[in-house]
């Protein structure tokens, strides 16, 4: 097996010679800034916020999924020791309105409030919150609250969900909130021409979440003064909380300051941890302004924060012409949501940023809907909507193969969109950027040894070894186009996407970056610091970056956040913006301060440090004097500078437009980083304990803005996603208890667990981005994919078909054995002679 | 989680002894497993509290309980519902009495329904546990009725 075949490729870039080249430092593999502190303990997360006079909540949860709230006694909560408040959902709902629902139709019929009120709709539930002076003294007293309810039947299954026998919100009428058929081409003509009509059997996309080491946390504060809140969060996306907060607690969104600092993982699902927030505020308000904290549980985070969406295809037909060239794709697709919207129905089309996925079919007909069911409301999971729907159509493609005895990377070659295609326009609109699939393939297949496994895989197969090899491709759709949520509401007042940043010189000279993204763990202090770097000509280490974000600081839009993997893209677009206008007011101060024209000026470091100097010449003014001009020392300044602040901010707008709301047609996302995995994998025929033997990923993010941490969010996503498929699953039985709400249920991966990994990349830059850079990070569940696909390879001669994403030692075990008896679901292919 | 259990065993007693022991909870709960007392609350209902436990997770159980269903000498049932450690429970146990020989026949049928995380920590241990506790419940109702 050839060992790290893509050593050259990941070799660091020389640096280009010369101040101000514009990728000295873009490129580099710089250690990351942020570890500093991380690794020396010495980060600064919510939990290590101490207020004056702090309070704590603790929350009573429904044990039930399903069950009507009868009566709550809190007398005993409240008589306490320590405890200030205890308040029930009526309480809360004297006090707030419903948060707003981004669906229409039904879906707009959903009465959420921070704590439930009437009904409990899935176990963890929050039914009544209690502060007091300690969190011990919370959590004891929230144990006193005595709830009675009234157990009703539990709605688990999406077919069931559909059938509305049991309806979770009655004021909706049904509990599918949202629904739409999704049609390009004409799938009906490319049926009636396709020499092979495949039938696929119900696939079945598991709900995972992520575990991210630091749970939901908020320190909420009601400042009495001005009736504003301040919060200390780990909320990834304030302009998304604030637009819930606002209109739930009555107050304007320039009223809420969210802060962050380091955050210990997202992964998409802090999202929606906006209820918490408003039932803390409410809290501080009621207790005369003080700061109330909440510091969620490993439990309360696997029950109630939010997990990824679950997703069943039915009905899957697919047309393939003689070549196994897919012709046409038809399918129905349920979305389960869990208990609440919240973020939904956005997943309803964002998955329809990568409708084709790798392909290059232009006929389907999708009927996309989504349901409400008593589990967890769900969030947007790393690689949210896009995934489910790129694993399906990995399953399509791979059991496609199977059927026809097309080899898996062969029917991937012959269907995937050419290099010479990109841009691409898929049938619904979208522009993929660039890529080139099949050098990806060969890289990956270099890096694994493919040839190599064919041949042990031939060998152990005769002596009854199940080993398979899988390829999963796959797609990180980056930087959305929020018009695209006008195709789920066509009220919605959303289009585009921006960001802010701000990049100024402070009084003594040191240029200082403020994000507009709410980083946790991605490495952008990092790659800030590099991009500034190149546009000022010194090195990223004489850049201060402030950690975290803060609303009050400016450096906010509508889309402000860490979501969609976009930074890479939006936020340092917009940092390279501001560095920009920093550097033309800092050329027009140093002209005058040098009496000299802007033209003849260079940036570099001279021996005074940074410094702005006359080209060829040793005239040069540093950066501690081109701020003092500004600040302390402006009578000496021309007043043809008086609009210079050396405080520049900038926003970065995306290039898109509306969508077609009709068509359901446009460009919905800027960039389109791609995955490409392999895997080897052997199912042990004793234990059918699943074990991966050879694992390869060859990532193309474009133009890399710091190759180390973009191999570290590779890892990190092939880790989440080698979990997901083989060891995590947010399973609940019928009455609605989740089935995995501790670490030791859940069995999240570590270290121990994952394989050694190969990994490459290739550079397809993006024609869409100042830098060629594309958004990465979310990885697209690539792994969920790929094992699917090797372990279908392993035990297709045991006519076995992988339908589910989550595939465990008891799951494969039950599958042989439903094969074994004749059970097992089974692909059925029409065969049309004188066809394409 | 919902586990379901029925039978059915012989006692020399009489319908109408068998069903005055049966329907008095004072005399009943003493014969739960992990028995620890029994009070009689407002409304007719009773308190019965239990210590009761899985692996690791031990606590008292308060349950509960009333006679939801009383035909005397043939049919009695209970219904409970109350706080378990790391979880509720939502009880049901319903006897029929018919004669058999010169005593009785007790055909009997139980329900629980668990729900809360405690599913998730032990979920796989609980119809085990189940299952012995009512064995234990129905010997000690046969050693009671003997």
């Amino acid at each position: 097996m050839p060992k790290k075949a893509s050593r050259a490729k990941r070799k660091p870039r020389q640096p280009k010679r010369g101040p101000g080249s514009p990728s000295k430092w873009v490129g580099q593999s710089i250690r990351r800034r942020e570890e500093q502190r991380l690794v020396r303990g010495l980060g600064v997360f919510v939990d290590d916020v101490k207020r004056e006079g702090m309070l704590h909540m603790a929350l009573v949860r429904s044990p039930y999924g399903h069950a009507r709230i009868l009566k709550i006694d809190a007398a005993r909560a409240a008589a306490a020791p320590g405890v200030l408040l205890v308040w029930t959902g009526k309480d809360v709902a004297a006090k707030v309105k419903p948060f707003i629902e981004i669906g229409r139709g039904p879906g707009a019929q959903v009465k959420d409030y921070p704590l439930a009120v009437e009904k409990v709709l899935y176990q963890g539930d929050p039914v009544a919150l209690v502060v007091a002076e300690s969190k011990y003294a919370a959590a004891d007293a929230a144990e006193q609250v005595q709830v009675d309810y009234e157990p009703l039947p539990a709605v688990i299954d999406a077919e069931e969900a559909a059938a509305n026998r049991v309806l979770l919100h009655e004021a909706a009428g049904t509990n599918v909130l949202w629904e739409d058929t999704f049609e390009y081409g004409d799938p009906d003509a490319a049926f009636r021409r396709a020499a092979f009509v495949v039938h696929i059997p119900k696939l079945h996309f598991h709900r995972y979440s992520s575990t991210p080491l630091e749970p939901n946390a908020i320190i909420a504060e009601w400042r009495r003064g001005d009736d504003a809140i301040e919060y200390w969060s780990n909320n990834s996306f304030p302009a998304f909380a604030v637009q819930f907060l606002g209109p739930a607690l009555g107050v304007g969104i320039d009223q809420i300051r969210i802060r962050t600092h380091d955050i210990g993982g997202g992964f998409g699902i802090k999202i929606t941890n906006y209820p918490y927030m408003a039932l803390a505020a409410l809290a501080s308000r009621q207790l005369a302004g003080q700061p109330v904290k909440w510091i969620e549980t490993r439990t309360e985070h696997m029950q109630a924060s939010a997990h990824g969406n679950e997703r069943t295809f039915l009905d899957t037909r697919v047309a393939l012409d003689k070549n196994g060239l897919i012709l046409a794709i038809e399918s129905r697709h349920i979305d389960d949501c869990g208990a609440y919207p919240r973020y939904e129905p956005l997943g309803c089309i964002i998955w329809a940023q990568v409708l084709p996925g790798a392909y290059q079919f232009r006929n389907c007909r999708f009927r996309f809907s989504q349901i409400v069911s008593n589990k967890c409301p769900v969030g947007p999971n790393r690689g949210y909507s896009r995934m489910q729907h790129l694993w399906f159509l990995e399953r399509v493609i791979d059991l496609c193969g199977h059927a026809l005895g097309i080899p898996g990377d062969e029917i991937r070659l012959r269907n995937y969109i050419r290099p010479a295609q990109f841009p691409y326009t898929t049938p619904n609109g979208c522009i993929y950027d660039s890529g080139d699939y099949p050098r990806m393939q060969a890289l990956a297949k270099q890096l694994i040894g493919w040839d190599e496994w064919k041949k042990k895989q031939a060998a152990g197969r005769k002596q009854g070894r199940w080993i398979g090899i899988g390829i999963g491709t796959t797609l990180d759709s980056g930087t959305n186009n929020f018009g695209q949520a006008r195709i789920i509401n066509p009220h919605a007042p959303y289009s585009g996407q921006s960001k802010a940043a701000i990049v100024k010189l402070d009084i003594y000279g040191e240029p200082v970056v403020f994000l507009g993204s709410v980083p946790q763990g991605q490495g952008h202090e990092t790659t800030a610091a590099q991009v500034v770097a190149d546009v000022l000509g010194i090195p990223p280490e004489r850049i201060a970056v402030r950690p975290g974000f803060d609303s009050d600081q400016n450096v906010y839009t509508g889309h402000t956040g860490t979501y969609a993997s976009q930074f890479a893209v939006s936020g340092l677009t917009a940092i390279h913006g501001a560095a920009e206008k920093l550097k033309a007011e800092m050329a027009r101060v140093a002209a005058a301060a040098l009496g000299a024209r802007e033209r003849d000026l260079e940036f570099g470091v001279g021996e005074q440090g940074p410094e702005v100097r006359v080209k060829g010449s040793k005239k040069a003014v540093n950066y501690w004097r081109i701020a003092n001009l500004v600040y302390v020392n402006n009578a000496e300044l021309p007043e043809s500078l008086a609009d210079v602040s050396l405080n520049c901010r900038h926003v970065y707008r995306a290039p898109f437009k509306v969508p077609d709301i009709r068509r359901k047609y446009g460009n919905l996302t800027l960039t389109y980083a791609a995955q490409l995995h392999i895997a080897v994998i052997e199912v042990d025929r004793e234990t059918f304990q699943p074990k991966i033997l050879a694992y390869a990923a060859v990532d193309d993010c474009g133009r890399t803005i710091n190759p180390m941490i973009v191999e570290g969010q590779v890892h990190g996503a092939t880790a989440h996603g080698i979990g997901a498929a083989l060891m995590e699953s947010c399973s609940y039985d019928a009455e609605g208890n989740l089935l995995a709400s501790t670490f030791s249920d859940y069995t999240p991966i570590t270290a121990l667990n994952m394989p050694d990994l190969r990994y490459g990349h290739i550079e397809t830059p993006s024609p869409f981005t100042y830098s060629g850079a594309k958004g990465m990070g979310e990885g697209g569940a690539a792994p969920v994919h790929t094992i699917g696909a090797a372990l279908q390879d392993a035990l297709y001669p045991a006519g076995v078909l992988v339908v589910d994403s989550h595939n465990s030692g008891d799951s494969l075990f039950r599958a042989v054995a439903d094969a074994r008896a004749g059970q097992a679901p089974r692909l059925r292919v029409e065969r049309r002679s004188g066809r394409v | 989680m919902e586990f379901t259990f029925a039978g059915s065993f012989d006692t020399s007693r009489k319908p109408a002894e068998v069903y005055a022991f049966l329907a008095d909870p004072r005399r009943f709960a003493p014969l739960l497993p992990d028995f620890e007392s029994v009070e009689a609350a407002a409304g007719g209902d009773y308190t019965v509290k239990l210590r009761v436990g899985i692996s690791h997770i031990w606590g008292t159980a308060a349950i509960r309980l009333r006679v939801a269903e009383a035909d005397p000498p043939r049919h009695a049932a209970y219904e409970g519902k109350g706080d378990i450690p790391g979880g509720v429970a939502v009880l049901r146990a319903g006897f029929d009495l018919e004669p058999a020989g010169a005593g009785s026949r007790v055909n009997w049928t139980g329900r629980a329904q668990i729900s809360g995380k405690l599913l998730s920590l032990a979920g796989g241990l609980l119809e085990p546990l189940a299952r012995k506790n009512l064995e234990k419940l129905i010997e000690g109702l046969k050693a009671a009725l003997a």
